[in-house]
């Protein structure tokens, strides 16, 4: 009977699985480009108990340090950069000229469909510009972004 | 003659307490049952009552058990013009003003922060996501589901959507032994959230590297509506969070059948809630729309890698380690396009292998000097990763065979049953090669000269062939549980045993060569100690053909007590469709004393 009631718990435990808390264990850790996942054994032990050790997370709880941000409509592209390991996906994109990543910043900037394109070739022939140093912050990029499109015609009237 | 009084008498009455009708119709309306999340006898337990115990999801006291009381609270609770009730339960106030006809009552205006959180919250459209099978935790082997809704269309992507899920949520301070037990009893509490989907991209397929299928669902306005209303109310609402049927997928499902209750979603038996099956179930019952591929960053990986030539590798590898790579001969020789796809290899290898752990400044400065020369090489279109089978046309997650065969000079017939899910020869489509994912394998066999008896349970069997390359370098691994038979001295017999090990794997076009070092423990009678270890290798060959898969496999078991044993194996598999397998094997098995062979052809029905 133990047996079966082991075999049970083992199978049953690897459905539905939530690798991962909301907010994230990496919660407040920073916000440098090219990060590493921290946090990992609090990872790993959320990940083999099939569940979450945190709070749970629903309304309209405000956060910007790359825990959860959880009003909707306010990254504003700031916010968004905030969150963990989205600075990374928002180099390699500008690096690259395209990517989801970039998209996503553009929509939070309110930058329109008509401009994206433009936007996404300014910010990627400002590469060097933007992403100045490896220890670059979300905040600094934000910055930086701001200086490029207040230096060109069309982007200007976004900033 | 007394059916047409029947309804005579019922016509009459009925136009004479229209109100009162309609009103208790209304406990039965399947919206108004789904709203209060009533079990209608899809699974096991509560049923014919709602699966919330918390008492802040009712009005009534006995809310939870009667549907009927808790509308009648509803309605009069609900009905006052500016009524607190209505900031909590949007859908219900829906539901009721739209059934019984409240009209110019205010709505919902004076629920400043529902809605506040109803604009901010996006709906243009709906999918549900299944981030696929996760080998390396033994929580996510069957996949996860979640769902994101979305603020636009195409042309805005997904990174700014929200993504709902439900989990349990686990104290910190228990053991994980409690924590299996409580799930299957229902101890431990789940509840939904709602965090950006960005983060979830982030978890599944930047660090998990775990493809994600993300199915667009055709709900109209109205419906997502209801959906987006009633998670309102699910906020803070604690469910019992149970494993096998209770679980993250069944609650989608639920919340999906709230939008359409006509829909025939919920109306089969659900033993087991395997994720995969709920992307079926949606697809089959009409909810999917169109469906989109998010390759982990390791097939990202594998994908570039694919288009180097061997010179092209070998320069990516130095470039990952030194960024002056890019100023030696052989790189400038390359056309400046090829330089672009080096450099992104280069970068995408160094980046997967640091994505863990703490940053270092070393490795930051590594990965920036690669995006610029990225940045300065023109860059390469359509290097995404082919889009493999959709998991959800796939092979039945469930499985029966029947086999006939022979073992040395006796005759046997097998009966077969399998829980879940996949063999590594069974056909791959929709799944992942190379492994298998077994839970609850039962084999029961008539040999002419015995009884009925069992020969096989494997409770769980997982094996995990990971192919190696110049650039990954993944361990395999195996681990099985379960009672098998094996000949000791003279005669097979049963054992119960674990048994696991690590080893290497290689990927060569459709061959899969690997080889493991392996630990067994187990139990049985013809040994004096309890437990005999032993230790061994096993190595083999899979072959994904096409048409056909094919597996070579070769074991031995040297025991503390000085036993051995071996088996060795030749096996066919050829699918008919994805719901039939004809299988043929060939084994050769056996011990100190005594060694067999089997022969043997299996028909395999995939199902559910």
């Amino acid at each position: 009977m133990r047996k079966m009631l082991l075999a049970v718990a083992l199978i049953g435990s690897s459905f539905g699985a939530q690798a991962n808390a909301p907010g994230g264990p990496g919660c407040g850790w920073g916000n440098m480009v090219f990060e590493g996942k921290s946090g990992l054994p609090v990872h790993l032990v959320a990940t083999i108990v099939n569940g979450t050790s945190y709070n749970k997370t629903f309304g309209i709880t405000s956060g910007t340090n790359g825990c959860d941000t959880s009003v909707p409509l306010a990254y504003q592209g700031k916010n968004m950069l905030a969150q963990q390991g989205v600075l990374e996906e928002v180099a390699q994109d500008m690096a690259v000229g395209d990517g989801e990543a970039l998209t996503a910043l553009t929509v939070s900037m309110g930058i329109q469909p008509r401009d994206r394109g433009h936007f996404k070739q300014t910010m990627h022939e400002n590469f060097n510009t933007i992403f100045s140093e490896e220890d670059v912050t979300a905040d600094e990029v934000m910055t930086n972004i701001r200086n490029v499109m207040e230096s060109d015609e069309k982007l200007a009237t976004y900033s | 003659m007394k059916g047409i009084f029947t309804l005579l008498a019922l016509l009459v009455a009925g136009s004479a307490v229209a109100a009162q009708a309609s009103e208790s119709g209304l406990a039965d309306h399947p919206r108004w049952k789904a709203l209060l999340h009533i079990n209608q006898g899809t699974t096991w337990r509560y049923q014919g009552r709602s699966y919330v115990d918390d008492p802040d999801f009712f009005l009534h006291e006995d809310g939870a058990t009667e549907p009927q009381a808790e509308l009648e609270a509803n309605i009069e609770q609900l009905r006052p013009p500016e009524s607190e009730a209505r900031c909590r339960f949007p859908a219900r106030y829906r539901f009721l003003s739209q059934q019984l006809d409240w009209t110019d009552d205010g709505g919902l205006s004076h629920c400043a922060d529902y809605v506040e959180w109803r604009k901010a919250m996006p709906q243009a459209r709906v999918a549900l996501i299944f981030p696929a099978s996760y080998l390396n935790s033994p929580s996510s082997m069957f996949g996860h589901t979640l769902l994101r809704l979305d603020r636009g269309n195409d042309e805005d992507g997904v990174w700014l959507s929200r993504a709902i899920n439900f989990g349990a949520t686990v104290g910190g301070e228990e053991n994980s032994i409690l924590y299996i037990y409580k799930g299957l009893v229902g101890g431990y509490p789940g509840y939904f959230s709602n965090v950006p989907y960005m983060n979830k991209i982030r978890d599944y397929a930047h660090l998990e590297n775990r493809d994600m299928w993300e199915y667009q669902l055709n709900l109209n306005e109205s419906e997502r509506e209801w959906l987006v209303a009633h998670l309102w109310e699910l906020q803070d609402i604690r469910f019992d969070y149970l494993f096998l049927d209770e679980n993250c997928s069944f609650r989608l499902l639920e919340l999906i059948a709230l939008t359409r209750p006509e829909s025939d979603l919920m109306d089969s038996f659900r033993i087991a809630e395997i994720p995969v099956n709920t992307v079926r179930a949606l697809d089959e019952s009409g909810f999917i729309e169109s469906s989109k591929y998010r390759p982990s960053k390791a097939k990202e990986l594998d994908a570039l890698i694919q288009r180097l030539s061997e010179v092209e590798k070998d320069l990516a590898l130095g470039l990952s380690q030194e960024e002056r790579v890019s100023e030696t001969e052989a790189f400038q020789a390359l056309a400046p396009k090829r330089r672009h796809l080096v450099a992104r290899t280069a970068y995408a290898y160094l980046r997967l292998n640091n994505r863990e752990g703490e940053r270092t400044q070393d490795v930051a400065a590594r990965s920036l000097a690669l995006l610029r020369l990225v940045n300065r090489t023109p860059s390469v279109k359509e290097i995404e990763p082919e889009r493999p089978v959709s998991p959800k046309k796939g092979h039945g997650t469930k499985m029966i065979a029947a086999t006939g065969g022979t073992m040395g000079e006796s005759g046997f017939g097998e009966f077969q049953a399998r829980l879940s899910y996949h063999d590594w020869l069974d056909a791959p489509a929709g799944f992942l090669k190379g492994a298998t994912i077994e839970a609850f394998n039962l084999q029961v066999r008539k040999a002419e000269s015995d009884d009925l008896a069992l020969e096989r349970l494997d409770v769980v069997n997982v094996r995990s062939l990971a192919p190696r390359n110049q650039f990954r370098k993944p361990v395999s691994w195996f681990v099985n549980v379960g009672l098998d038979r094996r000949f000791i001295g003279n005669k097979r017999h049963l054992t119960r045993q674990v048994q696991g090990g690590g080893g290497l794997s290689w990927a060569l076009g459709p061959v899969m060569p690997y080889a493991y070092a392996t630990g067994r423990a187990e139990n049985n009678s013809a040994h004096d100690p309890f437990v005999s270890t032993a230790a061994g290798a096993k190595t083999g060959i899979l072959w994904y053909a096409g048409a056909f898969q094919a597996g070579l496999d070769a074991e031995g078991l040297y025991y503390q007590n000085d036993d051995v044993s071996f088996t060795a194996s030749a096996t066919l598999n050829l699918p008919l469709g994805s719901d039939h397998a004809i299988r043929a094997s060939i084994e050769r098995e056996g011990g100190r004393e005594r060694a067999e062979t089997e022969f043997s052809l299996s028909w395999r029905y995939y199902f559910d």
